[in-house]
């Protein structure tokens, strides 16, 4: 409902939003200070030890492959490289928090500045600033007892897990330059995906492995001064980022023009309600007395180590994008969407490899686009978990390449291929599909059709061109639909016009 | 009978063992026999644990029986700070909030310890969470002077060097943030080293200030101070702040003499107001002996050390504010059992949990840090300590050492500083600037006055504790100071 108002409200009003987006790095076979595991779920407390749990005495000692993905990312991201930067300790109780204080940084993140250029269907791309990108380790996870839907109101206690505490979390920050939901969407699908494409994370939203916070305001076109901003947190995916800055949106401007305010506060997303709220808790003015973490010395980072890094990134979703346009000469969406998915980009590039090389990567692209995507999506399987192989498609896709069989088996030989994993060559023998390219077969089988069918040959010479479609039945049919088409056409086309 | 632990080296013992003259075991049980006349008058510790030292002597005298080479260490009773967690000990720091607190695993420095081959006697009374110059802030009661049982031991840990001194035990481990084994060492007549910081790894030992912190022996010789440190010290990797370098033996060149080292008198300290002119006049005496043997004598001054006491009491409550947030009655440690939410319970459990001093010093700590004081507060000790920094490394380029007393006066009646924080806090005047600039830094018994020891301070340049050991053994050699007290002579 309030999504429909959006384009209405964002021609009286202008949209500053700015996102929070904490990246677990859960590649990392460790936590951020400690040598325990790093994986989702499992039994409550298993994964901890004396130092993420914060037991008297134990020291953290910093994971150096997480200072370096986090460096990646920043390098990925155009951001400069601190030549020092540090830990700081962020001092505030919380029962998920083992030491009752985070150890993040403050004034010396690893990486600052850097953008992102947002691609929007049609129009300009849009830059996105990035202020920062710094490391901090993740919390413990608390659950409520004996109130309603596990919220804290009406709990009678409260349970602690610490596997997830102690976990590296990478935190970005963007400039307030994002202007609509949609650019708010993009830009956070474009980060997850240079993220997947560095290996720094599986960035799984449902499960909490990417966490998106947004701060929103709304002005008035043209007023320089930001109004007040709400924070909105509790967004699982995409989709609901959009809705729940479109709903806030709407919200905020609602309120200003009914001669309210809008409160600085954080609100919740609910996604079943499709609303947000205040999380009304007591809100505490938090003073987080950062200063620099102790238990650790400075980081220094040389040119060498930094160039080394940058030497190391592979090929990022842009540059992968102009690449599948130039190399195989695709349609834009057709290489947005290949490059868009890692996977599936990487299923492309070893069939186009194997089917011949870069020309027959437009023949390849529809085929991984069109029935290879389907039948992915129909059996809700991952590019490399199908049976059809990047090798066995690209053969079909030469099958059909040299006439051995027509478009219109292959999509039956496919199907076959998916069915019983087969290769596209066994089954073309087993179902006697071979395609019929020999021209004195055809020319017989031609010559026999227009003898029976004197009549239409008159009215196609006479200028009915349309019965071609009925002559190239009719040979086909004759043929069990294994004549090559092409050459049908054009023995036929030679034939008649004689 | 049983062995005398006070005239018994860590040397001795091991050779001793070694030798088949006595054993293990037989080491617990004087430790034991000591502790059953004087512990009740003395309390130096927490927690006695004969089960341990049983059990690690046991192993000592199998490989004695078996003829195997023992560790440098081996069989020696040794204490341990009661900060510093051991499996099957109780790790207290002297605090109600941690009174049942069981260690589930090993500090790394008493880790090293027992790997030498000592037998762990027990754990230490301390100041609570080594906040205190008396040991006079412990949650279980005060550790008395064995040289004076009216008088505290010094602190913070006091137990430790108390434990050493009245021969419960041969050499023990405290910590030291800004003079907690140096200022007991030299109230107790022991010998108290605190190492580089960096040297000997942190983990495991429960934090006061982390930047400041660092583990150390006592002992009742300089040669054994020598031993224990070749144990502890080395790269750890759980402690991200400790230095790797080549190993060395801290006792090698102990005996070289101090012909040709350029030792200087911190005049503007030495001449500090409130500095009994009798403790003046033995490190004077002392040092002229150094001269006599050989050494270069001269004056230096340290002017930006006057500031390092305000300093001090800035960086270190406010590391300690954070530190101890954890003691929060949510995981382990004493939580009230009614609490009618988080925050009652936060605040009560904490309130009941810490002792006076600790609570004086989380508050301090929580202002000086919070948004608006910071810069005026952490941000300008944070430039003293650099200041202090600058001033060491000007006196290291002229002198191989430098010297003044450990402690403004000898040990203190018990109660006598207790409800003037101030006049505490000045007790560690000559140490703290040690801790503030990371250098190492020994306390070497030299003189007693009316019957109570006086220490001498050596400090010395980052990692440079070869040096200050060099310097110990002379003054020892050249002293006439017993460090067994009559009390245990009396008893003997
Ligand atoms: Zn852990």
């Amino acid at each position: 409902m309030s999504k429909d108002r959006l384009p209405e409200v964002l021609e009286k009003w202008e949209a500053v939003i700015g996102l929070e987006i904490h990246t677990e790095l859960t590649t990392l076979n460790t936590k951020m200070f400690c040598g325990c595991p790093v994986a989702f779920g499992g039994e409550p407390n298993t994964r901890v030890c004396p130092v993420c749990l914060g037991l008297p005495g134990a020291l953290p000692v910093p994971n150096a492959r997480a200072i370096e993905s986090t460096i990646l990312a920043g390098l990925a991201l155009e951001c400069d490289i601190s030549s020092w930067s540090q830990f700081h300790r962020k001092n505030y109780f919380y029962p998920d928090m083992p030491k009752d204080y985070q150890i993040s940084q403050y004034d010396r993140p690893f990486c600052v500045g850097g953008h992102v250029d947002v691609e929007m269907d049609g129009a300009e791309s849009v830059r996105i600033g990035i202020t920062r990108i710094h490391l901090e380790e993740d919390t413990g996870k608390m659950v409520h007892v004996g109130g309603s839907e596990g919220r804290i109101a009406g709990a009678t206690h409260s349970l602690v897990d610490f596997n997830r505490a102690g976990t590296a979390l990478m935190e970005l920050v963007s400039e307030p330059d994002i202007r609509t939901p949609e650019q708010a969407r993009r830009f956070a699908s474009q980060l997850r995906l240079v993220f997947l494409t560095l290996g720094v994370s599986d960035c799984n939203m449902e499960e909490g492995s990417m966490r998106v916070d947004a701060n929103v305001s709304v002005r008035p076109h043209g007023q320089a001064e930001f109004g007040a901003k709400a924070e909105v947190k509790n967004m699982n995916s995409f989709k609901a980022l959009h809705d729940a800055l479109s709903y806030e949106i709407v919200r905020q401007a609602d309120e200003l023009e009914a001669g309210g305010t809008v409160a600085q506060e954080t609100r919740h997303w609910d996604a079943g309600k499709k609303r947000t709220s205040s999380l009304r808790s007591k809100e505490f003015a938090h003073d987080y007395r950062y200063f620099p973490e102790p238990d650790m010395v400075p980081f220094t980072f040389d040119d060498d180590f930094i160039e080394g890094l940058r030497a190391s990134l592979p090929e990022l979703p842009d540059a992968r994008r102009a690449r599948y346009a130039r190399a195989y000469a695709l349609p834009g969406n057709d290489a947005s969407v290949l490059s868009s998915d890692l996977g599936l980009g990487a299923y492309f590039e070893e069939a186009v490899e194997a089917a011949g090389g870069p020309e027959m990567g437009k023949a390849v692209a529809n085929w991984v686009l069109g029935d290879f995507s389907a039948h992915l999506n129909a059996e809700a399987l991952l590019p490399a978990d199908s049976s059809v192989t990047p090798r066995k498609l690209a053969r079909l896709v030469q099958l059909v390449g040299d006439g051995t069989i027509s478009g219109k088996q292959a999509k039956a030989v496919f199907a076959e291929m998916v069915a019983t994993g087969e290769k596209p060559r066994q089954i073309i023998e087993r179902l006697g599909m071979q395609q019929v390219s020999d021209s004195g077969a055809i020319e017989a089988v031609v010559d026999r059709v227009l003898a029976a069918n004197p009549e239409e040959v008159e009215g196609y010479r006479a200028g009915k061109t349309g019965l071609i479609g009925f002559f190239v039945g009719a040979v086909m049919r004759e043929m069990g639909g294994q004549g090559n088409p092409a050459m049908v056409n054009e023995v036929l086309k030679a034939r008649l016009g004689g | 009978m049983t062995a005398d632990l006070s005239l018994l080296t860590a040397r001795e013992i091991r050779d001793g063992i070694e030798a088949r003259d006595f054993t293990a075991t037989e080491m617990v049980e004087a430790s034991l026999s000591r502790v059953s006349t004087v512990e009740g008058d003395v309390h130096a510790f927490n927690q006695i644990t004969p089960g341990l030292a049983f059990a690690a002597a046991a192993r000592i005298d199998a490989m004695a029986d078996a003829g195997e080479p023992l560790p440098p260490l081996a069989g020696v009773p040794t204490a341990f700070k009661d900060n510093m967690n051991l499996r099957g000990t109780n790790t207290t720091c002297s605090s109600r909030i941690l009174q049942d607190y069981e260690s589930v695993y090993d500090c790394t420095a008493v880790r090293r310890m027992l790997a030498a081959g000592v037998l762990p006697v027990g754990k230490c009374n301390m100041d609570e969470f080594a906040f205190g110059s008396s040991t006079e802030n412990s949650a279980f009661g005060p550790t008395h002077n064995p040289w004076d049982l009216d008088r505290v031991p010094g602190g913070s840990s006091g137990g430790s060097a108390a434990a050493v001194s009245a021969g419960m035990a041969v050499l023990s481990l405290g910590s030291d943030t800004g003079g907690s084994i140096r200022q007991p060492g030299a109230l107790t007549g022991t010998v108290a080293m605190k190492p580089t910081y960096g040297r000997v790894s942190r983990f495991g030992i429960v934090a006061f200030a982390s930047s400041l912190d660092q583990i150390g022996p006592f002992s009742k010789t300089v040669d054994e101070c020598g031993l224990a440190l070749n144990a502890i010290c080395g790269k750890d990797m759980l402690d991200a702040t400790s230095v790797d370098l080549p190993d060395e033996d801290f006792t090698s060149g102990m005996r070289e003499g101090v012909q040709g080292l350029r030792i200087g008198v911190v005049r503007d300290l030495l001449e500090l107001e409130g500095c009994d002119p009798r403790v003046r006049d033995a490190v004077r005496a002392t040092v002229e002996g150094l001269e006599h043997m050989g050494a270069l004598v001269g004056e230096v001054d340290l002017p930006s050390c006057q500031y390092g006491m305000p300093a001090y009491y800035i960086i270190g409550p406010a590391e300690a504010s954070s530190n101890l947030a954890r003691f929060d009655g949510i995981r382990y440690g004493h939580r009230v059992p009614d609490a009618e939410d988080v925050m009652d319970l936060y605040l009560r459990s904490r309130a009941e949990g810490f002792g006076p001093e600790s609570i004086r010093r989380i508050m301090l700590g929580t202002y000086a840090l919070s948004a608006g004081y910071y810069d005026a507060y952490y941000g300008q000790a944070q430039k003293v300590r650099t200041l202090i920094i600058r001033d060491f490394e000007r006196a290291f380029a002229d002198y191989d050492v430098l010297v003044t007393p450990t402690t403004p006066t000898t040990a203190f009646k018990l109660g006598e500083k207790a409800a003037d924080p101030v006049s505490m806090y000045l007790s560690d005047v000559f140490t703290i600037p040690v801790n503030l600039a990371g250098i190492p830094a020994v306390s070497v018994p030299c003189a007693s006055i009316d019957g109570l020891p006086v220490g001498i301070q050596l400090m010395g340049a980052h990692f440079n504790e070869s040096t200050l050991l060099r310097v110990g053994y002379a003054i020892e050699s050249m002293s006439d100071f017993d460090p067994v007290p009559p009390l245990v002579k009396t008893g003997v």
